[in-house]
């Protein structure tokens, strides 16, 4: 009885609960990371219609990660998702220079949205395996992301892909969390 | 924020904690880069920081006009590929890719070996294709005829006069091309188009006519250019992807489901069973080769399930449905003439194979979703 009464106690403090929102332009990555966060096979993605949702075991935590599609048509209905986000996390495809200034474009917006003040936000330079991409130095440096003030950020290079990069960038996702919720 | 990339610039900083960048990277120039506000780690090194460098404009093809120019088989060997702002060009990649993105192109003739993740074009006019690719994206796109084998649902967005028909080509390395870019040739769902804009009462795409020929669209390189040595066909019966009736209406009501388990002739075997069947009048509607469990062979195989537990587990299913009059009767005696050594599934009679068919293909789709 002694080992039950251990046991209840292990399990009686439930995993915290993160609210993750993952953005970008289509085409981005943002359902290959998604699926590579879940261990999921990732050979055959179609693009996003709607939203996809994950619920992944991480430090601790129980992520319950988002995934919006994200053509320009269906942008304005990302605001539906902005409520109770603990965590932004932003996807650029490095390797699409044409469409840099797009992709700063909505991330501007989205910083200034007042339903995601203050929320940390990370973004994975994606597609480094390409070797047309650009470094991510280069990326916030475009980006001016050395101006953001008002939160927490980081900018973090990755191959949703190969999977390179990611645990870097949920290890920072976890942290943000941390020091958040003190 | 004021984005150097961004036009508009309406941050407003709100000074709530003062936090000081920690990481940083250096630029081209060797300046130091934050690359964040809230981390001690420093910047791992990754495979890209250590392979040798490459410059992305041997990858880029730009404003070019009047020619024809591509890839070689065996020169772009899964790399990306950019092509921006060319017009009235003959483009030939007749290699396996990792992704190509298409900018501002008018009027040209241009043919993509598999490509591996996506085929992207932006602000295209007057585009005749042949592609194919794991993932099919159109924006802001006019008048295109694309020959297409698509492994999942190809977008098109803000873009009409938009025309699919199934992949027709051969080149001699383009089977090896397509395991490279690991695309199979029977995953090929042309058809079936989601359009993020449509217009009511309006069609922003259609399909190509059943007999339209690649050749009339997409010719062959001229003989006299960088292309001359390689032996390519348009030919419908030639075609690397089996052609396929897709979403078009089916003749007859008749269907039947043909299914070869995992094995070395696999591939060999199914087409073999397609020129059987289209030589006895049959035509093929769709393919696909999938995994299943023995859970999913119970639904979908029903009585004889059990016999095939255990084919199911040595790798992915191939399977076909052929239509026509008399299609049941027809591949049941393909498969005693041809296949009597070969596992496989065929449906047993005609009132219940079009039940074989949807279960088979329902169940496909599923599993192909996410």
């Amino acid at each position: 009885q002694g080992l039950l009464s251990i046991l209840r106690k292990l399990k009686s403090t439930p995993d915290q609960e993160v609210r993750i929102l993952l953005l970008g332009l289509d085409n981005g990555g943002k359902t290959t990371l998604l699926k590579q966060l879940a261990s999921e096979d990732i050979s055959h993605i179609t693009p996003t219609q709607g939203f996809n949702i994950k619920s992944v075991q991480s430090q601790g935590f129980k992520l319950n990660v988002w995934d919006i599609g994200g053509q320009r048509k269906i942008r304005p209905y990302w605001r539906n998702y902005f409520e109770n986000t603990d965590v932004l996390i932003y996807v650029i495809d490095s390797a699409d220079r044409k469409r840099f200034e797009e992709t700063g474009q909505e991330l501007a917006e989205l910083l200034d949205e007042e339903k995601l003040s203050g929320v940390p936000v990370l973004i994975f330079a994606n597609k480094q395996d390409l070797l047309t991409a650009a470094p991510a130095s280069e990326i916030a440096e475009g980006l001016n992301l050395h101006t953001i003030r008002d939160r927490m950020w980081q900018i973090q290079s990755c191959s949703a892909l190969t999977g390179e990069g990611i645990q870097e960038g949920m290890n920072w996702v976890c942290k943000s969390v941390n020091s958040k919720k003190k | 924020m004021g984005c150097f990339f961004s036009k508009k610039s309406k941050r407003k900083s709100a000074e709530k904690e003062n936090l000081t960048p920690t990481t940083t990277s250096a630029d081209t120039a060797g300046n130091s880069v934050p690359l964040g506000n809230n981390t001690d780690e420093a910047p791992k090194q990754y495979s890209w920081d250590k392979r040798e460098k490459a410059d992305p404009k041997d990858y880029t093809l730009t404003g070019l006009k009047d020619i024809t120019v591509g890839r070689l088989p065996g020169t772009l060997n899964g790399k990306p590929f950019v092509i921006q702002d060319c017009v009235n060009c003959n483009i030939f990649v007749l290699d396996h890719s990792a992704t190509i993105s298409i900018d501002d192109c008018v009027n040209c003739r241009i043919v993509f070996g598999p490509v591996k993740g996506s085929v992207f074009f932006r602000d295209c006019k007057d585009i005749k294709c042949v592609v194919a690719c794991q993932q099919f994206r159109a924006r802001d796109c006019k008048k295109m005829d694309v020959f297409l084998c698509c492994a999942t649902q190809p977008i098109i967005e803000s873009s009409t006069g938009m025309k699919f028909g199934c992949f027709q080509y051969y080149y001699p390395e383009l089977a090896f091309h397509f395991k490279d870019a690991g695309l199979s040739i029977f995953n090929n769902n042309w058809s079936n188009i989601h359009d993020f804009t449509p217009v009511s009462g309006e069609n922003n795409w259609s399909l190509l006519p059943e007999d339209a020929k690649v050749a009339d669209f997409v010719p062959a390189p001229d003989p006299e250019s960088d292309f001359k040595s390689v032996r390519i066909s348009t030919e419908a019966d030639r075609s690397i992807v089996p052609l396929t009736k897709g979403g078009r209406r089916k003749d007859s009501e008749e269907s039947c489901l043909f299914v070869f388990f995992a094995g070395d002739y696999t591939t060999a075997n199914a087409r073999k069973l397609i020129d059987e069947a289209t030589s006895k009048g049959f035509v093929l509607v769709q393919t696909k080769e999938v995994s299943m469990k023995p859970e999913d062979a119970r639904r979908v195989f029903q009585n004889s399930a059990d016999d095939l537990v255990e084919w199911i587990n040595k790798g992915p299913v191939t399977a076909l449905e052929l239509n026509g009059d008399g299609a049941v009767e027809g591949c049941k005696t393909i498969a005693s003439e041809v296949f009597s050594g070969t596992k496989i599934f065929v449906s047993d009679n005609k009132n219940t194979s079009t039940r074989d068919v949807d279960s088979f293909f329902n169940f496909a789709d599923m599993q192909m979703g996410l």
